[in-house]
């Protein structure tokens, strides 16, 4: 049949597109093409930065040189004793990551939970809706100290009480996104279960679920980012020792002899947000099937 | 008459609201093991809704369906029923044998037993090369082919199919037409098809009656039995027979 030959030309190409053995020409040039417009930003940021610069005469004071920063990197700390500068961000940063990825999990569970329970129970949806709204209303900088000195001082440990700060930003795109997902079954694609006496567990395991998960990953990918900040954010009271929050906060306070080191700090915690919103979308590419994503 | 497979009595369907709907209003219709049953009528007129009845997909608000003797809601947990609908509603996620896989995985089929009748049927609708492919992969006659490779799966006594090849175009239609009367006739295991269209010749070349239905209220107008001979194949469509038939079944929908 006609329509069977064109299907098969397009299959053809699919397979081989799998089958591909890594280290080929083809995929190392598809790389490079794809770090083509990356490399352009960089580029374009970097001349810009040092551009207005010198355009606008702005001092070193206000607006230290992207070398500058890169350099305050490979500073010793502690006066010459300590280790490099960026080993000490890393380090710090590692441990807001330990705490941003907890807070990733219980918010993510909560926002999932949250979502099963309002698809299910219309009334609990409308009741409770308002507040979890609200609750984003409310700035993470007035919850925070609350939330982290309070937990505390019933005896949580720190990091529990910095991670519960993240779950607050993390869980609404959750439950919002997963709400949408788990609506997003057309009435026949339910009657077509109904007709062969599904129960209720397997309509949400072999319809639900999976017809959520787009949706899901959607909003984790904007919850991976936001408890990123809500673990730095919660590393702002005082008190903690450590955390990419507390660089930050140090920086500033010695911003006047050492500009760069700020701009430094900020560009560490900018990448640990990134590197979460990579570890989601790897986790989407191992679980969504491959199959299904027509547009690459 | 053999004894009925289907009897619906007296069956009314009304949506209650701001404004009532009358979908049917005293419907009764006998239909036999193994027949081929087309519902025609305008859109409004209840076709697709009297088969949502017998599918246990709706409740009628009076009268009385039985589906081999029993309620369609115990027919439905029986599987009994294969449904078709209009467009294919295959899962996306799932690959083409996936998708036939669905109704045996929720049946409790074992693995081997599935992947086995998953073959066979992709086989018997032509699409034996497909099972990897997703549903976006296939054209719209491919994916409605794997749909009705899934209704079958299972061996469904019933099947019942609403404007399944509504969306597709004319040539596509009617080679899938003649294909379905094949897999019926090689299911030979005497599968009965309520089958709702809203093409005349469609109805006339695929059924053994045609079930003539006009709206508000929903209602059965007329029966036109199809004395066509099986197996029908392009020469039916030629024949002199199946133009009267086709023009009787045309009256029939202008007098209302």
């Amino acid at each position: 049949m006609r329509e069977e030959v064109a299907i098969s030309a397009e299959r053809r190409s699919i397979r081989r597109r799998v089958r591909v053995p890594f280290p080929n020409w083809a995929t190392l040039i598809n790389y490079a093409r794809r770090a083509i417009p990356l490399l352009t930003v960089i580029a374009v940021l970097f001349t810009l930065w040092e551009g207005s610069k010198r355009l606008f005469d702005i001092s070193d004071q206000k607006l230290p040189h992207v070398g500058d920063i890169i350099a305050v990197f490979a500073v010793r700390t502690q006066g010459g004793a300590g280790p490099l500068l960026i080993v000490q961000m890393l380090n710090n940063a590692w441990a807001t990551f330990g705490v941003a990825f907890g807070g990733f999990v219980f918010g993510g569970l909560l926002g999932f939970a949250l979502a099963l329970l309002f698809a299910n129970v219309r009334l609990l949806e409308r009741g409770l809706m308002p507040y979890v709204i609200g609750s984003q209303t409310v700035p993470i900088l007035a919850i925070a100290p609350m939330v982290v000195v309070g937990l505390s001082s019933m005896g949580a440990p720190v990091w529990i009480a910095k991670a519960v700060v993240a779950a607050y930003l993390t869980f609404f795109p959750v439950t919002i996104g997963m709400l949408r997902g788990l609506r997003a079954t057309a009435p026949t694609e339910v009657d077509l279960l109904r007709s062969y006496a599904a129960n209720t567990r397997q309509v949400f395991f072999k319809l639900r679920l999976p017809a959520a998960l787009p949706y899901l990953f959607a909003s984790l990918k904007i919850a991976a980012t936001a408890s990123v900040i809500g673990a730095i954010v919660a590393e702002l009271p005082a008190g903690s020792t450590h955390g990419i929050g507390v660089v930050i906060i140090n920086a500033a306070q010695y911003y006047n002899s050492r500009p760069p080191a700020l701009f430094a700090a900020v560009l560490v915690a900018g990448l640990v947000g990134l590197c979460f919103y990579g570890l989601v979308i790897l986790a989407e590419r191992l679980i969504i099937p491959a199959g299904l994503r027509r547009e690459e | 008459m053999t004894a009925a497979v289907i009897s619906v009595d007296r069956v009314s369907k009304i949506y209650a609201g701001s404004n009532t709907v009358t979908a049917l209003r005293d419907v009764s219709l006998e239909i036999a093991p193994g027949e081929f049953i087309a519902l025609i009528g305008p859109s409004g007129c209840g076709k697709s809704t009297l088969m949502r009845l017998i599918g246990d997909l709706e409740q009628p608000s009076s009268g009385a369906i039985r589906v081999k003797g029993k309620s369609p809601r115990q027919s439905r947990l029986d599987r009994d029923y294969g449904i078709v609908f209009q467009s294919p509603v295959l899962y996306e996620w799932r690959t083409v044998r996936k998708n036939v896989e669905l109704p045996l995985e929720v049946m409790g089929f074992a693995g081997h037993d599935r992947q086995e009748r998953a073959r066979a049927m992709l086989q018997l609708v032509g699409l034996g090369d497909f099972g990897e492919a997703y549903p976006w992969q296939l054209s719209g006659g491919m994916q409605q082919r794997v749909s009705i490779a899934r209704a079958l799966a299972f061996n469904p006594s019933i099947l019942l199919m609403d404007e399944p090849f509504g969306a597709l175009d004319e040539m596509t239609r009617e080679r899938m037409q003649s294909e379905l009367l094949n897999i019926w006739g090689d299911t030979g295991t005497g599968t009965t098809i309520i089958f709702v269209t809203h093409s005349i010749s469609e109805a006339v070349f695929l059924s053994d009656r045609v079930v003539v239905m006009s709206p508000r209220p929903g209602r059965i107008d007329r029966v036109v039995p199809i004395d066509l001979p099986r197996p029908r194949d392009i020469t039916t469509r030629e024949s002199p027979r199946f133009f009267e038939l086709i023009t009787q079944v045309r009256e029939s929908l202008r007098e209302m």
